[in-house]
């Protein structure tokens, strides 16, 4: 489809300016159809952007652009999204590198609600962003860098197919910056269905009896079956 | 007794190589993606002979383990036998 014709049918209503109806949280997916039944692959090209809000303009714009040196590559300010109630703000975004972009919500005149407070807690840390680097030498120029910047980072920590360091942005938000160590095979795709289809199958039980799934052991339990099975079908 | 399933990536295979040839330890060959660590009694393993730093070290048995884990502390586990369903 050509742009000219996207813009035909864009209507003026906006998903930032109706009653949000496309949202679909809290839908039943069983209901949904698959991508499977239809037939339709659709693809993606990578990270665009990510955003959050922040409520430290000059920090945040500080911190990555002077601090870190991530290129200040657009700025968008307007007067909400033409939605009655919706404060005036500034969008900002910074190069990543390769296509990404981290980028920024202003809200202007509004006050940090305390449930976007930072808080140092794993649940909290869950949502963060890690950029990834070419090779080792770059992740420890990222940890040495960044250290003699003054910044408090983590040691490199080992996980499975990548290593990482751990950093805190002035808005509390983690940051990683991580090193694929190897590519990912197809075992670990097919791993990862039979991983996900014990936890799914223990979550359906405890779901089921009113109860909760309690250690990763049940799972590793319900995983060993499921190889066994996955084995025998040759 | 227990069984355990070690994906076949590099990261897991120090848990393969540190079983052949242990007393009491069957190390099957590898199977669409799995290596399968059988033993007698308990299963154990030490985190610094398997040269795991922690992270790693505490989803090691991501691959499927049939028994019970006794003890997992920061550089020894222990894994016993167990009729707990699978």
């Amino acid at each position: 489809m050509t742009a000219d014709l996207i813009h035909k049918k864009a209507r003026q209503e906006t998903a930032f300016s109706t009653n949000r109806a496309y949202r679909t949280d809290g839908i039943d997916v069983a209901a949904l159809k698959p991508a499977a039944d239809d037939g339709v692959r659709l693809r993606l090209h990578g990270v665009d952007h990510t955003a959050r809000p922040t409520w430290k303009l000059r920090e945040t714009v500080t911190f990555y652009r002077d601090i870190l040196g991530l290129p200040l590559i657009h700025t968008i300010s307007a007067r909400g999204w033409g939605q009655p109630g919706h404060p005036d703000f500034l969008h900002f975004f910074f190069d990543a590198g390769n296509g990404a972009t981290i980028a920024f919500f202003y809200y202007i005149g509004t006050e940090r609600p305390e449930k976007y407070l930072s808080e140092d807690h794993y649940f909290y840390a869950a949502t963060h962003t890690a950029w990834g680097v070419e090779n080792r030498q770059e992740l420890e120029r990222w940890k040495e860098t960044l250290e003699a910047r003054g910044i408090a980072v983590s040691p490199y920590t080992q996980h499975e197919g990548i290593e990482s360091i751990y950093f805190l942005d002035p808005n509390g938000y983690p940051l990683e910056v991580t090193l694929r160590l190897r590519d990912v095979e197809r075992i670990d795709g097919q791993d990862a269905e039979l991983t996900l289809r014990a936890a799914i199958d223990l979550e359906d039980a405890a779901r089921a009896s009113g109860t909760r799934m309690t250690d990763i052991d049940a799972v590793w339990r319900r995983k060993a079956a499921l190889v066994d099975a996955w084995l025998e079908d040759a | 007794m227990p069984r355990l399933y070690v994906v076949d990536v590099p990261e897991f295979r120090p848990l393969v190589e540190t079983s052949r040839g242990r007393d009491g330890y069957r190390v099957s060959d590898t199977r669409k993606g799995y290596w399968l660590i059988e033993t007698d009694g308990p299963m154990t393993f030490e985190r610094k002979t398997l040269g795991m730093k922690p992270a790693l070290w505490y989803g090691m048995f991501t691959g499927g383990l049939d028994g019970e884990v006794a003890d997992w502390g920061r550089d020894t586990v222990t894994v016993i036998g167990t009729n707990r369903p699978l």
